[in-house]
């Protein structure tokens, strides 16, 4: 089962959230367009979330299609390689980043680059040990 | 890793849509895996033999590189 109740609550958190985020724009208390767009966002991707959670309870062909997806085994493969991918392509991109912000004499950039690229491996050796231990 | 699904799934008349509904998978992890794009979970592999009533050694052939 997908879209739980768990789910649901979440999405009317965020409908919440968002609600909030727009009042104290539109009332001044918060002193950025920004939130006002940040908090329309949380109420579309909320309201887009419950539709589809009322959809998979009314719908069985639908709740049908979305646990197929949700639970296919190539899916979750393809999500796990993509994201392995994503990582591998981000690091490679940061390091060049860095090697060409040091040339150029950005110390800055070259600066928050390497950071990132500790931390993404540092939770790299993170996970590595949690899961180790794990499985 | 090879596999006979393609083969065993024609010679018994079923259709890839119903296959991947009784595997509770994709017809697209359905059609992967006769292309031997995908190789199966121990658990997928083991539902597949049952659907069929054969072994998981019936239906995929080890290869040893």
């Amino acid at each position: 089962m997908y879209y739980n109740n768990k789910r649901l609550a979440l999405s009317f958190f965020w409908v919440i959230a968002g609600a909030v985020l727009l009042a104290l724009s539109i009332a001044e208390k918060l002193d950025s367009s920004l939130y006002a767009g940040m908090g329309g966002a949380l109420i579309a991707v909320g309201v887009l979330q419950i539709m589809r959670n009322l959809k998979y309870r009314k719908d069985p062909a639908y709740r049908e299609k979305v646990d197929v997806e949700a639970g296919d085994e190539r899916n979750r493969f393809l999500r796990m390689k993509s994201w392995s991918w994503a990582g591998y392509v981000t690091i490679l991109v940061e390091c060049v980043g860095v090697i060409v912000a040091m040339v150029m004499g950005e110390r800055t950039v070259m600066t928050l680059l390497s950071y990132s690229v500790c931390l993404i491996l540092c939770v790299y050796w993170i996970s590595y040990l949690v899961l180790n231990k794990k499985y | 890793m090879k596999n006979r699904i393609e083969e065993i799934r024609s010679e018994k008349g079923i259709r890839q849509e119903e296959f991947a509904r009784q595997m509770g998978v994709s017809r697209q992890t359905i059609s992967s895996l006769e292309n031997g794009r995908y190789n199966p979970s121990i658990l997928l592999a083991y539902k597949i033999a049952k659907y069929f009533g054969m072994t998981i050694e019936e239906v995929f052939i080890f290869e040893e590189d």
